[in-house]
């Protein structure tokens, strides 16, 4: 015990020397709960339905109004063009709640026996359309008058503007952009912190700079070292989601490599700047938590960035894995074009060269 | 880089502070073109401070230092070579692998990098290490190959910290002979050290403690001056004039 004591003793003392990675114990799961806690709570934003205004005052119209987490977008015409230019995450077409019977040759959704209202989605967020479905089934079931349970709501005819009529998103063709954005980042922080971590303390990078060798040389350098890593691990995941998962791919499969090439070069920068303010591969781990999770939890990958709080959405805006997962899901569920893309494109753009920045900077930092 | 000046480094009034220690304090020192110049001074006295003020790797809070006649930075850095402190070298890649990389980094094409990473290995007498990775040598064998690597680009000044750290008698008489063949082929040696037996085999002296030199001249001198029979003595006698 007396050994085994001292070993233990041991570890204690040299954390309680290593102030930095002490702070990280602490932090990195106070952020992580912190943004789980938020999340999972109610007190998320509403999601913006859009309505015309003969719709607001119809019994459905109102009864959608009052479900929890909907608010109520009353607009003049154009439902459609709202829903794509993303001023709402979806829009209730039909205008009254027909009874089978009144409805019947009224509506194309109405059939002898059922009549269902008609919501537009993007057909990109399978959150966001459950989420909207389910309010408007509810609010469709209270006009009805049935009580409502859970599993027993009633229909309700989704149309995707972005995918072929009639086609709906597997679960793993929603779930693979973001799969493949968040690996690609993983594995290549990884790698990169640490091996430069290593440069540093094996003291070969002071050597490096103490030779011709200019800092964009270096970072020019580490990125075609890595690329071909990244590029390796990103194939694979995608691969693997495409062949064997079945994942959709609707556009141009090179506009999903152009996407994580600006990824990866950003994340191979934001290693190397981020490995600078770690003083060992303890620190260095954990830094990956702190930086991918905000990133995973508040990119729009399993809730939609529209439901997230104001100052958030601004937050999940900087991040880089929102906009590639955002970039992804439009070409590979959507088969969007670059144009389609082309802010998406633009913000990768800006972190990669932002990372270079930081990158240099952190280098001429580095003469102590 | 200008060839009229006379001295290799010329180094005046330089002061760097890490926190509260100070590491220089007021440095000045000149070393010539072609000697060996040994820095002698106990640990934390600002010897590896000092060269990697002079390899550009410290932003120095005042004085003024010039190497080969030039500021410390890129234009003088292929002119310099640097051998760090602790064997600075990719522990996965071969002892011929790192040589090939450190002669790339500065500037020497394929073929040459080649043939000269084959003449440091027979010089070194490490060819029979040359394709293991360095994780796989001993303590002196990576002196060895970071010597390699700090000679590989011909340096006109080589830097060396402490160099002889860890080697055996034999093998450190064999580096401190190849230091000598270099010197007399118009190299300019810094090295630093603080074992004092290897002061003599040193062209001068300077003493360093406390971020300042203390005195420079051969080793002769530099016990008569202290009135010492050793460099040993003349450093602690010098020393402790300077503290009372």
């Amino acid at each position: 015990m007396g050994r085994a004591g001292a070993l233990a003793l041991r570890i204690v003392r040299a954390f309680r020397h290593d102030r930095r990675t002490l702070a990280l114990v602490v932090i990195v799961p106070l952020v992580v709960m912190a943004l789980i806690g938020y999340l999972v709570g109610d007190n998320k934003e509403p999601l913006k339905v859009g309505v015309l205004t003969s719709t607001a005052a119809s019994p459905l119209g109102e009864a959608l109004a009052g479900q929890p987490g909907i608010d109520v977008v009353v607009l003049q015409r154009d439902l459609r063009g709202a829903v794509k230019r993303g001023e709402v995450v979806g829009a209730l077409l039909s205008g009254v709640y027909l009874t089978p019977a009144a409805g019947a040759g009224l509506s194309p959704m109405c059939t002898p026996g059922a009549c269902l209202p008609v919501i537009v989605v993007s057909g990109e967020d399978v959150q966001v359309e459950s989420a909207v479905v389910q309010a408007v089934a509810r609010a469709s079931a209270q006009v009805q008058g049935t009580a409502v349970a859970p599993g027993e709501l009633p229909g309700v005819h989704v149309e995707r503007l972005d995918l072929p009529s009639g086609s709906r998103p597997s679960t793993i063709s929603f779930a693979a952009p973001a799969m493949v954005t968040t690996f690609a980042f993983l594995f290549t922080f990884m790698l990169t912190s640490v091996a430069f971590l290593r440069e540093r303390s094996s003291g070969t990078l002071d050597r490096l700079l103490a030779s011709p060798i200019a800092k964009w040389e270096i970072l020019i350098g580490y990125l075609g070292g890595f690329l071909p890593f990244a590029a390796i691990q990103a194939t694979l995941v995608l691969g693997y989601a495409i062949v064997v998962l079945h994942a959709r791919v609707a556009g141009s499969l090179w506009l999903v490599v152009l996407v994580l090439l600006l990824l990866v070069i950003g994340v191979v920068n934001l290693g190397i700047a981020l490995s600078f303010f770690a003083r060992n591969e303890l620190q260095v781990i954990q830094f990956i938590p702190l930086v991918l999770l905000p990133q995973v939890f508040l990119g729009g990958l399993f809730w939609p960035v529209q439901v997230l709080w104001r100052p958030l959405t601004w937050l999940s805006v900087l991040f880089p894995v929102t906009h590639a997962v955002h970039a992804l899901r439009h070409v590979m569920l959507g088969g969007e074009g670059a144009g389609g893309i082309a802010t998406d494109l633009g913000a990768l753009l800006a972190f990669a060269a932002a990372m270079i920045l930081l990158g240099v900077l952190v280098l001429r930092r580095q003469r102590a | 880089m200008s060839t009229l000046t006379a001295a290799a480094i010329e180094a005046e009034g330089l002061a760097k502070a890490f926190g509260r220690t100070r590491a220089l304090d007021g440095l000045t020192l000149e070393v010539r073109r072609g000697e060996i110049l040994g820095l002698i001074g106990p640990n934390g006295a600002g010897k590896s401070t000092f060269i990697k003020a002079i390899a550009g790797l410290v932003a120095l809070d005042a004085g003024r230092v010039r190497v080969l006649g030039e500021r410390p930075g890129r234009r003088v850095a292929g002119h310099i070579g640097y051998m760090t402190q602790s064997a600075a070298l990719y522990e996965d890649l071969s002892v011929l692998e790192n040589i090939g990389f450190f002669a790339r980094v500065y500037g020497l094409s394929r073929v040459r990098a080649k043939a000269r990473a084959d003449e440091l290995l027979a010089l070194l007498r490490i060819q029979a290490k040359a394709r293991q990775p360095v994780h796989e040598l001993s303590g002196g064998q990576r002196q060895l190959a970071n010597l390699a690597c700090a000679m590989v680009h011909q340096p006109d000044l080589l830097l060396l910290d402490e160099p002889t750290v860890g080697i055996d008698p034999e093998l450190r008489r064999e580096l401190w002979r190849e230091f000598a063949a270099l010197r007399d082929a118009g190299v300019t040696v810094l090295v630093t050290t603080h074992v004092m037996d290897e002061a003599d085999r040193c062209d001068r002296i300077a003493f360093l403690a406390e971020g300042r030199v203390l005195d420079v001249g051969t080793a002769a001198e530099l016990r008569e001056r202290a009135g010492a029979a050793s460099v040993e003595e003349a450093f602690l006698r010098l020393r402790d004039g300077e503290r009372s």
